[in-house]
């Protein structure tokens, strides 16, 4: 083999060195979990737009500063579905199917899929039975919940979806997309030519 | 056999040295160039960066050690996120026993086995190639992860629940499991190639009782390997199957068990132990006798030892289990067990000190490492004699006083030999001898080092302070003895910084080494150093245990291998009478496009269930092509 001179070789194993620190860097500033989030941050994720009928508006400059974190953040998404259970959610909305409440996973949004509706549905409650969970949860936590569930309804499963409980789960897990499986037409479509499926 | 006539075909009778070498250089070497170079199957050319990667791999585990030494420094340190923190004691632990201890010491045998058993390459030497490329992929996947923030972050033995599909978000628990199956492929390949090699290469002669202790130990080693690592990957690829696809392996609530993975897990992780150590026990014999000037005492109990050991190893995996509620039967059993393999160590230790005892040592690098071994590897022997114990395990399970005794095993056990190894072995593998002056430094930096950065961890475990926290509160008595334990592991770094500055100024102006730098007795110090690559260019014919020193004035050898081609002599198992002449398989870079395909198909399965089917398809391509027919017939005689 060819025998590079000592200068060289040195060069090439600091630059190689210096490329590989520098990859270290950027992979690790790449989506860091935060156990807690700073107070500025925590209160722009308060700032939600919302149009005047409260049904959805435009996300908050943090979301954006943030890197869009709550939609597609396996960390963030899973802590959704823990505190899914955390909040009581079941309650009402059973594993996603609903119950008193309505699925999250029919293919049936009632304020449209939006996270910033999702947010505030969560966060301000809605008529017929909704509460508000303002006072009870962090904005944070209310964005990681909404992510979980937007997730949940979507009809193929990201990447970062979560897997399975251990429990007798009766639907299968976020990551094998339940809502394409449990996609429901409803009774009658009010606009046929969009068609039945999702 | 009219075509296979001597005279049609050139042998190696009666021809000259000069010649010789000059025919059998021709039919052994690779060409020259990047391409061939991949395409090698030389067991010494693999071995050696088989070594090499898995010392980077040391480097970097050891950099990871210094940072959670730094975290641990003082209380309430800020220097690392309990986040990154528990990826670096995954990394850590994950690294060093798969990507260094297992891969080192296989390693280790693909080198030296065939030179000890007087043959010229390795059994399957193509499945040799691919079982590197395999793991370094692995090696890289599991570093390129950490480099990405999404290295595991479970423990090296990944737990469910806390891996499982519910506690362990994101890719970061898959990644662990396909690095398991990456490595665990290349350490099952390397077993298959390491007891055909030992079964049916060994030279005319050497009957099994004339077996190196080496071999023998990397034999017993590599059927712990293949008994124990079907256990692990059955485990790591339900755990991915758990994750990705909703099977229920490890969900208790679907009729699956949580425990079930701790069985798995550690039906391998025991056996995995001794995987380690073996192979050092063997170099300990080895190295012993040539710095006595004597035969090893007690070949036979050796041995006896060495096979006890392998299988009383498969019946201690659950004293990792004592605190998980099991019946009292079977905490008593392998309490029992637990300790009972005691007894053969203890043989092997007394068969160590009776070959001092009677001989005449010569304190050079080596034996200075030999004689480390002894005494840390019986301090760890000592607190898992103590540990094995129900009672006492159930106090100090999950403290610092484990980790102290598994390094005191694991450093103590296989490092110390391994390094007394590579002072043995590197002027064989290089042609040049490393420096005595260094190696002592290097030594004795090494042995304090270790000593005062973890024997104060028996005593830090035995004040309460757990394993795996990333920082503690200074109210409680730690700070003192974890700033002086930081600060020792400085001395351990330099040590093995010394180490490396050694190996690399001796690679290039050590001094020339002749074949027998140290005047040994086994077959690899019959050739030239470093070896050409036919190895031998007659195979030896061994009479004797110690075959250089019962055979001073000429080796006696075998002639009638072909030179046009590769070949070499199969033997009888027990008593290795020659059977016939085998070719031997030529380079091929299909190994390395079989890895590439391999790779890609693990590395999709982490994300999407449907990688394994496509997969598939490459990876058929690239076997097709491995195994594609020669042409010529293959031939035997």
């Amino acid at each position: 083999m060819k025998q590079y001179p000592v200068a060289v070789r040195l060069a090439s194993a600091a630059g190689a060195v210096v490329v590989l620190a520098m990859a270290a860097y950027v992979g690790w500033a790449r989506e860091p979990r935060t156990f807690r989030l700073p107070p500025p941050l925590q209160a722009g994720l308060n700032d939600i737009k919302l149009m005047a009928s409260g049904i959805g508006g435009a996300p908050p400059e943090a979301f954006f500063a943030m890197g869009k974190p709550y939609e597609a953040g396996s960390f963030e998404l899973s802590q959704g579905k823990r505190l899914y259970s955390w909040f009581g959610c079941a309650a009402c909305h059973g594993d996603g199917q609903g119950g008193k409440g309505p699925s999250f996973i029919d293919g049936w949004w009632l304020y449209g899929p939006g996270l910033v509706s999702i947010v505030a549905s969560i966060r301000d409650g809605r008529p017929h039975g909704m509460p508000a969970f303002r006072d009870k949860m962090t904005a944070d936590e209310i964005w990681q919940l909404a992510g979980y569930i937007k997730s949940l309804g979507a009809y193929s499963a990201h990447l970062s979806a979560p897997g399975r409980n251990d429990d007798k789960s009766p639907i299968p897990a976020e990551n094998r997309a339940p809502a394409e499986i449990l996609f429901d037409p409803g009774p009658t479509p009010h606009h046929p030519d969009q068609g039945p499926t999702p | 056999m009219t075509k296979d006539d001597p005279i049609l075909t050139p042998r190696d009778t009666d021809i000259a040295d000069a010649e010789l070498h000059a025919r059998l250089m021709r039919t052994w070497t690779s060409p020259p160039g990047l391409w061939a170079a991949i395409a090698t199957v030389d067991h010494k050319v693999i071995a050696r960066r088989y070594i090499a990667t898995a010392f980077v791999f040391l480097i970097l585990g050891g950099i990871l050690a210094l940072a959670m030494r730094l975290q641990l420094s003082r209380p309430e340190a800020r220097y690392i996120s309990p986040d990154r923190y528990n990826q670096i004691f995954t990394m850590h632990g994950t690294n060093m026993m798969f990507l260094f201890a297992v891969p080192v010491m296989e390693a280790m045998a693909v080198y030296l086995v065939p030179l000890m058993v007087g043959t010229r390459n390795i059994a399957f030497p193509r499945l040799n190639a691919f079982s590197y490329w395999m793991f370094l992929g692995g090696g890289l996947l599991l570093w390129l992860s950490f480099a990405l923030d999404t290295a595991p972050d479970v423990g090296w033995f990944a737990y469910v629940p806390l891996s499982g599909p519910e506690y362990g978000p994101g890719k970061r628990a898959d990644l662990w499991a396909q690095m398991i199956t990456f490595t665990e492929i290349a350490a099952l390949a390397v077993a298959v190639e390491i007891v055909v090699t030992v079964f049916k290469q060994r030279a005319p002669g050497m009957s099994l009782d004339r077996v190196p202790v080496l071999v023998w130990a990397m034999l017993v080693m590599a059927f712990l390997v293949i008994f124990a690592m079907p256990a692990i990957m059955f485990a790591s690829s339900t755990l991915i199957l758990d994750r990705l696809v909703g099977t229920q392996f490890y969900n208790p609530a679907k009729g699956g068990d949580a425990l079930l993975w701790q069985h798995l897990f550690w039906f391998f992780g025991h056996p995995e132990v001794y995987i380690i150590f073996l192979p050092a026990v063997g170099m300990v014999s080895t190295i012993l006798p040539t710095f006595v000037r004597r035969p090893l005492f007690g070949y036979m109990l050796l041995v006896g030892a060495l096979i006890a050991t392998g299988i009383l190893s498969f019946g201690l995996w659950v004293h990792h289990m004592f605190v998980t509620g099991l019946p009292r039967v079977g905490e008593s059993f392998f309490t029992a067990s637990s300790m009972a393999i005691a007894l053969p160590a203890g043989a092997q230790i007394f068969c160590w000190l009776a070959t001092i005892w009677a001989g005449k040592p010569v304190f050079r690098v080596p034996f200075l490492f030999v004689l480390g071994f002894i005494v840390t590897f019986v301090l760890g022997g000592l607190t898992g004699v103590m540990v094995a114990s129900l009672p006492f395990d159930t106090q100090v399970h999950d403290t610092y006083f484990v980790v102290a005794h598994f390094h005191y095993v694991l450093v103590g056990g296989a490092v110390f030999p391994l390094l007394g190894a590579v002072y043995y072995w590197f002027p064989k593998m290089t042609g040049r001898m490393m420096s005595e002056r260094l190696g002592k430094l290097s030594f004795w930096l090494i042995f304090a080092g270790f000593h005062l950065t973890f024997f104060p961890m028996h005593i830090l475990g035995l004040i309460g302070m757990p394993r795996r926290i990333y920082t503690y509160q200074p109210e409680l008595p730690w700070a003192g003895l974890n700033l002086f334990v930081s600060l020792s592991s400085l001395v351990l770094a330099a040590g093995f910084l010394v180490f490396f500055i050694d190996v690399v100024r001796s690679r290039r102006s050590g001094l020339p080494a002749g074949r027998n730098p140290w005047g040994a007795s086994t077959l690899e110090w019959a050739t030239a150093s470093p070896p050409p690559a036919y190895n031998f260019a007659h195979i030896p014919v061994v009479f004797s245990r110690e075959p250089l020193w019962d055979e001073k004035d000429a080796l006696p050898v075998t002639s009638g291998l072909r030179t046009d081609r590769r070949e070499l002599l199969v033997t009888s198992l027990a008593a290795a009478i020659p059977q016939a002449r085998e070719s031997v398989p030529e380079d091929s870079l299909w190994p390395f496009f079989a890895a590439l395909a391999t790779s890609a198909m693990l590395i999709g399965s982490i994300f999407t269930p449907w990688a394994v089917v496509w997969g598939a398809f490459p990876m058929a391509v690239t076997l097709i092509g491995w195994f594609w027919p020669k042409g010529t017939k293959e031939e035997m005689s």
